[in-house]
């Protein structure tokens, strides 16, 4: 009888495979990976590397020594502050000293600032605040320190924003008109940001974030590129574009930046356009599946990062947050899981930070 | 034109979002004496299904599927007059939908609703941050066959637990399929609070929400 | 990474692959990501060579420690007198020769010479 192993399931508890069944996934998934994004599957040896990773009985596995990387943080302090549920631990800690513990504790090479209402659009009105409390975080770490928000469209739609709201006029077979709504936020959330981030950049600010670019779809990775072209016309701010999901979900359809299709876009082609627009580094996201192996998730993943840093002029940041780049969707991520995805991320997709 | 080339035309036409070629085929269809029902089943609904299929895939966007369903509603219009009066606008069957109180999100579940009435279920979207009282009460108003909640926050996906227990009090449980879906919800979760079913993304909420509706139909 | 469980996610990740901070040279090679969009060879091998130690080393702690003592570039534990905060950050940019924005700033407001 076949040895089996323990694998976890996307999300998260343990089932008992053979070699044989991990490497079976292990190519089901970067084929799948392959077959959507029109990329080259993995290689053999790399199917290899990755069912030794399967198969070794260590609880915590890391790269070898020379081979790290830089590990770049988002969602500022909610981690520890935070207390809404998946957030964060619920500390009481002000961001300041949230941001120290990072620096000084969790061996951040970078880290963020963001607000608890996690957005751009709410942060405009409050930005004497942010602020403040960037100065002040900018005298007392040393660290690169991120302005980190989500573009987040959805803002911009009612019942929160001024215009129709795309998920209720498109089922309704209103195009015209969700389309409509679609490109006047484009416009207000671009000023906004640009706004926002121009005063961080005022008050010494190193960076800034547009996490989960794209969330709200189309419409909201076309802001991002227009804010982060715009805010390298007129600052010297570093930004990266950390994205939502593997592709772009095309509420809109239509919307082009620089004359390519936003809609559909997966993260080597997607990466393109970010760099053109100015960018510094990219954050791609890969999304697991929760009813499909760990196996088969990083495969997939690997798979498409790996076309991405291949196609990528600027440094690679792969997103490896819960549910995100080959790590299970659970609250409290399981250390073995995570710590092989970090290694697989590294050695194979040759990423240039997490 | 045969039987087949007309079903294989009428699948590219929805592929192809073309109302007006949609509606002409149906034309043809009757003055040919075709059976409608085998039309829309082998013809119409294969093209949608193909689009289906291109929509998760990346390869076709929400609007894009929303004009092709438009031109299946038109050519399915067309068809149901060749259909007798008790086989008209026969529904595939009733959901109630929404995002669970406390949570904003609604952007996967406006894709199913999309879905689904694409698919020919009548839809009833209570739209977001939706009390469970408020799911119940449709649930009852409607008959539905389905209910499907919403959430992406672990806050807010107990909702779906205490909709679980709220449908059981009200005497409606028995009566209706409950679906769970959103970014933090997993198999394990449904299956821990009793949900009939869990779909990972929008394309197999509305596969399984047709296996249901077909199992309630009997 | 976008997870509210710090040992879970990013101190697994840290553990695993991660460069360390300031315990080390991390935040050295992570400037040069951001100053000039570096990949990550070619930003260690700039930072190595800087430090004139081998890329290996930019990530052993008994070598970079030493290294950003004597620099003055700052450490994690509180040691009183070493460089904390801007004043770390001033060193830092002229180490790697880059602009840094909040040293820049603080220069202007001192009228001290700027990068420019």
């Amino acid at each position: 009888m076949a040895e089996k192993y323990p694998v976890r399931m996307g999300d998260g508890h343990f089932v008992e495979m053979t070699a044989d069944e991990i490497r079976a996934h292990l190519i089901e998934g970067s084929e799948d990976a392959a077959d959507r994004g029109k990329i080259a599957p993995l290689e053999d040896s790399e199917y290899d590397f990755l069912l030794d990773l399967f198969t070794n009985p260590a609880r915590v596995v890391g790269v070898p020594q020379g081979h790290e990387v830089v590990l770049t943080h988002d969602i500022g302090t909610l981690r520890l502050d935070g207390d809404q549920g998946n957030s964060g631990v619920g500390i009481p800690l002000s961001r300041l000293q949230g941001i120290q513990v990072h620096e000084r504790a969790f061996a951040a090479d970078t880290m963020e600032l963001g607000h608890v209402d996690y957005s751009w659009k709410p942060v405009k009105p409050i930005i004497a605040q942010e602020q403040q409390v960037l100065e002040n975080v900018l005298l007392s770490t040393i660290v690169p320190i991120f302005y980190g928000a989500m573009p987040n469209l959805g803002l911009y739609y009612a019942p929160d924003g001024p215009f129709g709201n795309p998920s209720d006029l498109l089922p309704m077979a209103k195009i015209d008109e969700a389309r409509e709504a679609q490109e006047l936020a484009v416009e207000h959330a671009i000023r906004d940001m640009v706004y926002v981030a121009t005063k961080l950049w005022d008050v010494g600010g190193d960076a800034i974030n547009f996490d989960t670019t794209g969330a709200a779809g189309d419409a909201d990775f076309k802001a991002t590129l227009h804010a982060v072209e715009q805010l390298k016309d007129s600052t010297d701010l570093a930004i990266e574009v950390g994205m939502a999901g593997e592709f772009i979900l095309g509420m809109h359809g239509k919307l082009e930046y620089e004359g390519t299709r936003l809609a559909g876009l997966f993260p080597h082609d997607q990466v393109k356009l970010v760099e053109k627009a100015g960018a510094d580094i990219f954050g791609p996201v890969v999304n697991t599946n929760t009813s499909r192996s760990m196996a088969w998730n990083l495969a997939r993943a690997v798979t498409f990062v790996k076309a991405c840093v291949e196609a990528s002029n600027i440094p690679i940041h792969v997103n490896m947050g819960m549910g995100v780049g080959g790590s299970p969707v659970f609250e409290t991520p399981p250390i073995d899981s995570v710590s092989r995805a970090s290694v697989a991320m590294v050695e194979i997709a040759r990423v240039d930070g997490l | 034109m045969n039987e087949q080339e007309l079903m294989e035309a009428a699948a590219a036409a929805i592929v192809a979002a073309d109302e007006e070629k949609a509606v002409e085929l149906a034309r043809q269809a009757l003055e040919l004496g075709l059976d409608p029902v085998k039309v829309i089943n082998l013809g119409y609904s294969e093209g949608m299904k193909q689009v289906g299929d291109l929509f998760e895939r990346g390869q076709v966007f929400l609007p894009e599927v929303i004009i092709a369903s438009e031109a299946m509603v038109a050519a399915v219009d067309i068809l149901e007059e060749g259909l007798p009066e008790a086989e008209r606008e026969k529904t595939a069957g009733i959901a109630v939908l929404g995002t669970i109180e406390g949570d904003v999100h609604d952007i996967g579940k406006g894709i199913v609703a999309t879905l689904l009435r694409v698919y020919g279920f009548e839809v009833h979207d209570l739209g977001r941050d939706v009390p469970i009282d408020v799911f119940v009460a449709k649930v009852k108003e409607t008959g539905a066959h389905i209910v499907g909640s919403s959430a992406l926050m672990t806050t807010t996906m107990v909702g779906q637990r205490a909709l679980e227990q709220k449908l059981k009090d009200a005497g409606l449980r028995d009566k209706v399929k409950t679906m769970v879906g959103g970014a933090v919800v997993t198999q394990h979760w449904a299956d821990k609070i009793g949900a009939d079913g869990y779909a990972e993304d929008a394309q197999e909420a509305v596969q399984k929400a047709i296996e249901i509706a077909e199992t309630m139909r009997g | 990474m976008g997870v509210g469980d710090p040992y879970g996610m990013p101190i697994a990740h840290g553990v695993a692959a991660g460069m360390g901070g300031i315990r080390t040279a991390g935040d050295l090679v992570a400037r040069m990501q951001l100053a000039q969009k570096m990949r990550i060879s070619e930003a260690k091998a700039f930072v190595a060579d800087k430090l004139r130690i081998s890329v290996q080393d930019l990530s052993d702690v008994t070598v970079m420690r030493e290294i950003r003592e004597d620099l003055d570039i700052g450490v994690i534990t509180s040691v009183p007198g070493c460089a904390k905060g801007i004043e770390a950050k001033a060193r830092i940019a002229d180490l790697l020769d880059i602009k840094i924005n909040s040293v820049e700033r603080l220069k202007r407001k001192l009228s001290w010479p700027t990068r420019d």
